[in-house]
């Protein structure tokens, strides 16, 4: 069952030890070649690392000596870095990397228990990562932003949802059966480019989320089938359609205006697809159709047919229009309609004119030009219709000049999107002030919290509205030099943006003269390396210069003196992907949406235990329980909603009694959440509170960059009592010292990371101290912490031997016809017995 | 601080900020910190050395800004905080300083090392041993006397009749025997008693205040010998003929030679003891008697005392009841420590209750707060593990244990003392007394072991060029990491690793003292704890 050997990692793998590699053992051409491509100063070292572990699969320390030859980048810089970041491997892995996401929603639905059964099946010893064969190397992440499909599991580039610990043998069979038939190489979604003005077109949605339950597949199925079907047929692809609880989804639309939703399409059904919309012309294959499905519902109980049939939404049917109802989308403005790369198609729905209406607002000579004079536009592939509509600077949007790009800005009362909320047009008006020629403008799309994947969804699916709202700001505060900072988890963003800059640029509307004016603008991409912490703005710059992401005190503001010394205004992409709809709309439209003091609307990843997950764009101001309720369509049948985790590390839990808390930066913080960047993790009964805040003070002093005393050692000392009070060792005064200690963190800390963390703390201790309570008892009221719980089965039993069966320790003796008994010693608390149980005899205690 | 522009001075701006009420006027660019120090205040730092920049990690130089700059009640490092006009700074207040004390009491608690070795703790009388021995290794006997003499009141007797409970705590001892710390000891003292002019530890200035003793027994003689180094003057009451109390015994016993014995009475003497012998309370003397001629009056009689006279003093079934901390009796300016409130076994015990008793009169004597004497601040590893203590072995001397070759009575030659100095295997500190952490740390009377957990291993690493490099002291402020990057050392130091396992090594798995070629005494004297410093840089004695 071991599939090929591809030929680039034909060469065998040294040993664990990169030690053992005698120097010169390996080939350094490919890092002399890095440096000369990537640049040999410190800013390039962070690339030249990523492309050394992209060429042997780790760092080798001769790899890692050799940079430090030829280039201008120190010794100490290169260890420093090549440490600090999570991506860095100093010694070689196994063949495949088996990612297994312990995001928020990851974690409520058991990734634990999925990790362990990986190392199991794997046979990965304790305290390695690696199984003895080489084969597959296993590595915890702190989230995939595939949060509706948790528990994620990625093997190479293969995404798995909805895991369980069951579930995994399978799950390793498909990926190297899926290995053995694609030779190792996944069909990209980047090269294609749709031919719209057919009879029919069919949307697939191409989000990560959607691919990971294989929209990709679906979508190269119905283009081969589609080309077999003759020239009426348009498979396009488009962003995330954001109702992920239903992917992969497809819109059929068909020219009299007809569409149709299926969710859950195979790539089996391609074909069953198709044919329900097609006729086919010849008669012959007509009947030799219905012959087939004549047999085939003969031979098997349900045919393609019905099977596809089953998949048709109906749009006007309760949930799909609670799910969109509530929601306003300005970010997220034509999802599910745009293919994300499709220019012309972004032209076609008012892209660009915004930021035209700014560059006409510099002085006379810097006014443009039609958009397509510079460049002109000869893709014989763009459908007539993608021209930019003519009238886009109608009288009554007249050009703006700067000063008024940002007191739109103001008077929009847009607020940052990452987290903190901090007025977007007071920032502008800093960065513009500042005196000196050379300024920057970085759009963050950093996203590291846990149970949040709004900037990776509106950077795959609209790559070019954020790129315009990056260089609306840029001609705002007079930067000739953009750049975006993405995760590098999120590689199909990372794509997408590039491929969408790449266009920008053939196109002549990039580089020396943006969108053809004199006005020069160009932007890089720069990919993260692993660090929550460079979403924090002064890490953010450290990690751009190539250093280590260790935060700095404010003042003095990046916006005064950021990237090398000079004044840079960073914006969260969402507040980017915001900006382009204010100009178009005025600032006015904005601010009549929302709160008071919060306007517009806000990005949420509604995820959890809640039936409807997704992507939702709601009005500021939405309660929580409109979210949960109406939109997500509540808990699983049979759980209570007991409350919702809101901005992720960051942020804290609001209780279920408070879900008429309206979601508003002030309100959030009356309760002592946060807005955050828009993570919305739903917990029912099933999850423990103390848990929960265990979770995220491990993610925070995991991702502490150990500069300042309170976060390093601080949220360890918290994170050390609430392993005591989960193991079941808690004492009484653990709970005063925690808040104590949690209090201090916060006021203490340099930076908004550790400043932050102690909140999950806080608000579980303000909200659910009676379950603190319980485990210094020694029980966990939601039967999550393992420690504290026992399995055993009850009298229902009627002797199946299901649960034996499934038990991966054989903690459970096979006896037929007879009540079973758990071996607890052996038990590991994997809750496959009680999952298999059909007679819901297993119990938790 | 001026600008020159086109040729002519410009002053830099200045304006008034003000600091715990207190306005001062200060520079534009300048800290805070530079500010507070101005008035005085002492902020501690860390992380914190000019040339550096505000590294801003160790975070115990928080203020908070009531005002300006940001303001709103935040907690800031004054070192890397800006003044800016309007601003109001809050600095020695209980919020502030129990953050200072909260981040230090977290640095301790990731702190693996002692400062103070085992010996230096479990020694009632504070005597710092491994200092000593280390003196007496390199014949440096003015310098051993004076260390002996600062914590030690009579160290010829000690020297014989201590019973040594230092020697219980030798890490040395649980690899092989405990090096003999008294015979040393008594080495010292005897080679100091035997020159022509004995040491006298210094005494302060006389502040014309005296102090009845009674009793002339180790409590009260102890007593003695530290109210009189701090200034005031003593007599010392005795109804025997002789002093020494239960010493007496001792040298009946043979244990003790009258000799040694009359010649640290000597000491005391010249050190401006009075004696008043042959004269009892109760008989000769009375409490009301001695209380208008002096300014406090200590009880430090023995246990077969208690049962004839009380004094009036309140008592308890063992005697006379006094404050454990403050010695305090139920009478003002009366005093009661030692034998005279419970029975005391150890001759060294009862030495310690006479220092603790001086202490406390002391105080009161000044006009200081009641109290008693601090607590001996240390950081504290506890039980070393094998591979641990292989570290401390690394290069020691293999010697067993010396005994006396004239016999125990006679005790070592200069040679054995040597000898057996030379086992110490200097588990204290190199930092000790030199360490900003330890400082602060005491000042704030920071509770080492309040965070503690499970400890990382201690680590100690000996390089080339005497470099020692224990990371587990290491707080990592950046200061070394800093100095080689300003210093373009070809290798330099830097952080590696993210979060709680940060630590500072030199790149590419290379050696510290690699890193270091050029600046290596620079870091160890502006590392602020003991994670780098020299094998055998002794720390100067105290002033």
């Amino acid at each position: 069952m071991k599939p090929p050997v591809s030929t680039i990692h034909s060469a065998p793998l040294a040993g664990p030890d990169s030690a053992a590699n005698p120097p010169g053992s390996v080939d350094l051409a490919f890092v002399d070649a890095a440096v000369e491509r990537l640049g040999r100063t410190p800013a390039a070292l962070i690339p030249i690392l990523q492309a050394v572990q992209g060429h042997y699969g780790y760092l080798p320390a001769r790899a890692l000596e050799r940079i430090g030859e030829i280039t201008a980048i120190t010794p100490a810089a290169i260890t420093g870095v090549s440490t600090f970041y999570d991506m860095f491997r100093h010694a070689p892995v196994g063949r495949h990397l088996v990612r297994v996401c312990h995001g928020t929603a990851c974690h409520v639905t058991g990734s634990e228990r999925v990790e362990d059964a990986l190392r199991r099946q794997l046979r990965i010893p304790d305290g390695d990562d690696t199984d003895p064969d080489r084969q597959f190397t296993i590595e915890p992440v702190a989230c995939l932003g595939c949060c509706t499909l948790a528990p994620v599991v990625r093997i190479g580039g293969s995404t798995f949802g909805h895991t369980t610990a069951e579930k995994v043998p399978q799950l390793l069979r498909d990926f190297l059966e899926s290995q053995r038939a694609l030779g190792g190489s996944a069909r990209s979604t980047e090269d294609l480019k749709a031919r719209p003005g057919r009879a029919i077109e069919i949307h697939v949605g191409l989000g990560s989320c959607c691919m990971a339950k294989g929209s990709d597949r679906l979508f190269h199925a119905l283009v081969d089938h589609a080309e077999r079907c003759g020239g009426s047929v348009v498979v396009k692809r488009v962003g995330c359609v954001g109702m992920c609880h239903r992917t992969p989804l497809v819109e059929v639309a068909e020219a009299n205006g007809r569409s149709t939703f299926y969710a859950g399409v195979q790539p089996g059904n391609a074909a069953a697809l198709l044919e329900r919309h097609l006729r086919p012309r010849a008669w012959l294959a007509r009947v030799s159709r219905f012959w087939e499905n004549a047999i085939d519902q003969v031979l098997v109980d349900r045919t393609e047919p019905d099977q596809v049939r089953s998949c048709a939404l109906d749009l006007r049917e309760g949930s799909v229009s609670a799910f969109l109802g509530k929601q306003v989308h300005i970010a997220t403005e034509h999802f599910g309609k745009l293919d994300p790369l499709d220019l012309d198609e972004y032209l076609a729905h008012d892209g660009f004119i915004a930021l035209r209406r700014c560059l006409a607002g510099l002085d006379a000579r810097a006014r443009p030009t039609p958009l397509d004079a510079p460049a002109p536009h000869t893709d014989a592939d763009s459908a007539p219709g993608a021209q930019p509509p003519g009238n886009a600077l109608s009288p009554e949007r007249p050009p703006l000049s700067p000063e008024e790009i940002i007191d739109a800005i103001v008077a929009s009362g847009l607020r940052g999107r990452g987290g903190a909320g901090f007025p977007s047009g007071r920032k502008w008006q800093v960065a513009r002030q500042q005196p000196g020629a050379v300024k920057y403008v970085v759009g963050n799309g950093d996203e590291g919290d846990p149970g949040a994947f709004m900037d990776r969804m509106i950077l795959e699916s609209f790559p070019y509205r954020v790129i315009e709202g990056l260089a609306i700001a840029a001609v705002a505060i007079g930067a000739h030099e953009g750049a975006f900072y993405i995760r590098h988890e999120y590689p199909l963003a990372v794509r997408r943006v590039r491929a969408a800059i790449l266009e920008l640029e053939r196109r002549g509307w990039l580089g020396d003269a943006l969108c053809g004016s004199p006005y020069p603008l160009r932007i890089t991409i720069k990919e993260g390396a692993g660090a929550f912490v460079c979403g924090e703005e002064t890490a953010l710059i450290q990690s751009v210069e190539g250093r280590r992401g260790m935060p700095s005190l404010r003042p003095p503001f990046p916006a005064q003196s950021g990237l090398w010394g000079k004044p840079t205004l960073i914006n969260n992409v969402e507040t980017l992907a915001m900006v382009p709809w204010i100009i178009r709309h005025g600032p006015e439209a904005f601010a009549a949406i929302g709160t008071d003091t919060s306007k517009g609307t806000k990005v949420f990843a509604l995820a959890g235990r809640v039936r409807r997950g997704g992507l939702i764009e709601i009005p500021m101001g939405t309660t929580v329980r409109e979210i949960v309720e109406d939109i997500g369509g509540g808990v699983e049948a049979g759980r209570r909603f007991k409350a919702v985790q809101i901005g992720g590390p960051s942020g804290g839990c609001v209780p279920a009694r408070l879900a008429d808390t309206p979601v508003d930066y002030e309100s959030l913080q009356r309760v002592g959440a946060i807005m955050g960047s828009g993570g919305l993790v739903v917990l029912d009964d099933s999850t423990c509170m103390v848990d929960i805040a265990r979770y995220f003070l491990q993610f925070t002093q995991d991702q502490s960059c150990g500069k300042c005393t309170f976060c390093r050692i601080g949220t360890k000392r918290m994170l050390e009592i609430l392993d005591r009070l989960c193991g079941g060792r808690g004492h009484k005064q653990d709970l005063d010292e925690l808040e104590s200690l949690a209090v201090q963190i916060s006021r203490g800390s340099l930076c908004g990371l550790g400043k932050t963390a102690p909140n999950p703390v806080l608000t579980t201790l303000r909200y659910y101290r009676d379950e603190y309570e319980a485990h210094i008892q020694g029980r966990c009221p939601a039967g999550k912490c393992l420690p504290l719980i026992k399995y055993h089965i009850t009298a229902d039993c009627t002797g199946c031997t299901l649960c034996a069966q499934h038990c991966p320790v054989d903690a459970i003796p096979i006896a037929p016809y007879e009540r079973h008994v758990i071996n607890l010693d052996l038990c590991t608390r994997c809750d496959s017995c009680r999952r298999v149980c059909p007679h819901h005899a297993v119990e938790v205690t | 601080m001026n600008d020159t522009e086109n040729g002519t001075p410009r002053q830099t701006p200045e304006f008034e900020i003000v600091i715990d009420g207190r306005p001062v006027t200060v520079r534009e660019g300048e800290t805070v910190l530079a500010g507070a120090r101005r008035l005085g205040l002492d902020i501690p730092t860390l992380c914190y050395l000019p040339k550096c920049g505000p590294l801003t990690s160790c975070l115990v130089c928080l203020v908070k800004v009531r005002a300006g700059g940001g303001g709103g009640g935040r907690l800031v490092p004054s070192c890397g905080l800006e003044v800016q006009p309007g601003m109001v700074i809050e600095s020695e207040t209980d919020e502030v300083r129990t953050a200072r004390r909260t981040a230090l009491e977290l640095l301790f608690s990731d702190h693996v090392g002692d400062c103070l070795a085992p010996c230096h703790r479990l020694c009632p009388l504070h005597l710092n041993i491994p200092v000593m021995l280390r003196q007496v290794e390199t014949q440096a006997w003015d310098a051993a006397t004076s260390t002996v003499l600062r914590a030690l009141p009579m160290p010829a007797i000690l020297g014989r009749l201590c019973h040594h409970p230092c020697e219980n705590g030798c890490r040395r001892g649980t690899h092989d025997q405990p090096t003999a710390i008294r015979d040393v000891e008594r080495l010292v003292a005897d080679r100091d008693l035997a020159s022509s002019s004995p040491f006298l530890p210094p005494r302060k200035p006389a502040t014309g205040k005296s102090v009845a003793i009674i009793g002339a027994g180790p409590t009260g003689l102890a007593a003695a010998f530290f109210l009189l180094r701090e200034g005031h003057g003593v007599t010392i009451f005795d109804r025997h003929d002789k002093p020494g109390g239960s010493l007496r015994i001792e040298v009946a016993g043979g244990a003790l030679d009258s000799a040694t014995l009359d010649a640290e009475m000597n000491r005391l003497r010249a050190l401006g003891a009075q004696f008043s012998l042959g004269v009892e309370l109760g008989r000769d003397e009375t409490l009301e008697g001695l209380l208008p001629r002096f300014d406090a009056v200590l009880v430090a009689w023995g246990q077969k005392d208690k049962a004839r006279d009380s004094l009036g003093l309140t008592t308890t079934p063992t005697g006379i009841r006094a404050d454990p901390l403050t010695a305090a009796t139920s009478r003002s300016k009366v005093f009661a420590a030692g034998a005279a409130i419970r029975p005391i076994k150890h001759l060294v015990r009862a030495m310690s209750e006479g220092r603790s008793a001086a202490l406390a009169v002391h105080r009161t004597l000044v006009g200081l707060k009641a109290g008693g004497e601090q607590r001996l601040f240390s950081s504290v590893m506890g039980r070393l593990s094998a591979p641990e203590l292989g570290l401390f072995l690394i290069g020691h001397n293999p010697a067993p244990r010396i005994s006396p070759g004239q016999g125990v009575l006679r005790g070592f030659t200069v040679l054995e003392g040597r000898g057996e100095a030379g086992r110490c295997l200097h588990c204290d500190c190199r930092a000790e007394g030199n360490c900003q952490l330890q400082h602060y740390g005491e000042l704030y009377g920071v509770e080492p072991g309040r965070f503690r957990s499970q400890r990382r291993p201690f680590e100690q690493h000996l390089e080339r060029g005497e470099i020692v490099f224990e990371p587990g002291k290491c707080i990592l402020c950046g200061i070394c990491v800093r100095i080689t990057e300003l210093a373009r050392e070809p290798l330099g130091l830097t952080f590696i690793g993210r979060g709680f396992d940060v630590r500072v090594a030199a790149p590419l798995d290379r050696a510290i003292a690699d890193g270091l070629q050029k600046v290596a005494r620079e870091c160890v004297e502006a590392c602020p704890t003991g994670a780098l410093a020299f094998k055998h840089d002794v720390r100067p004695p105290e002033p």
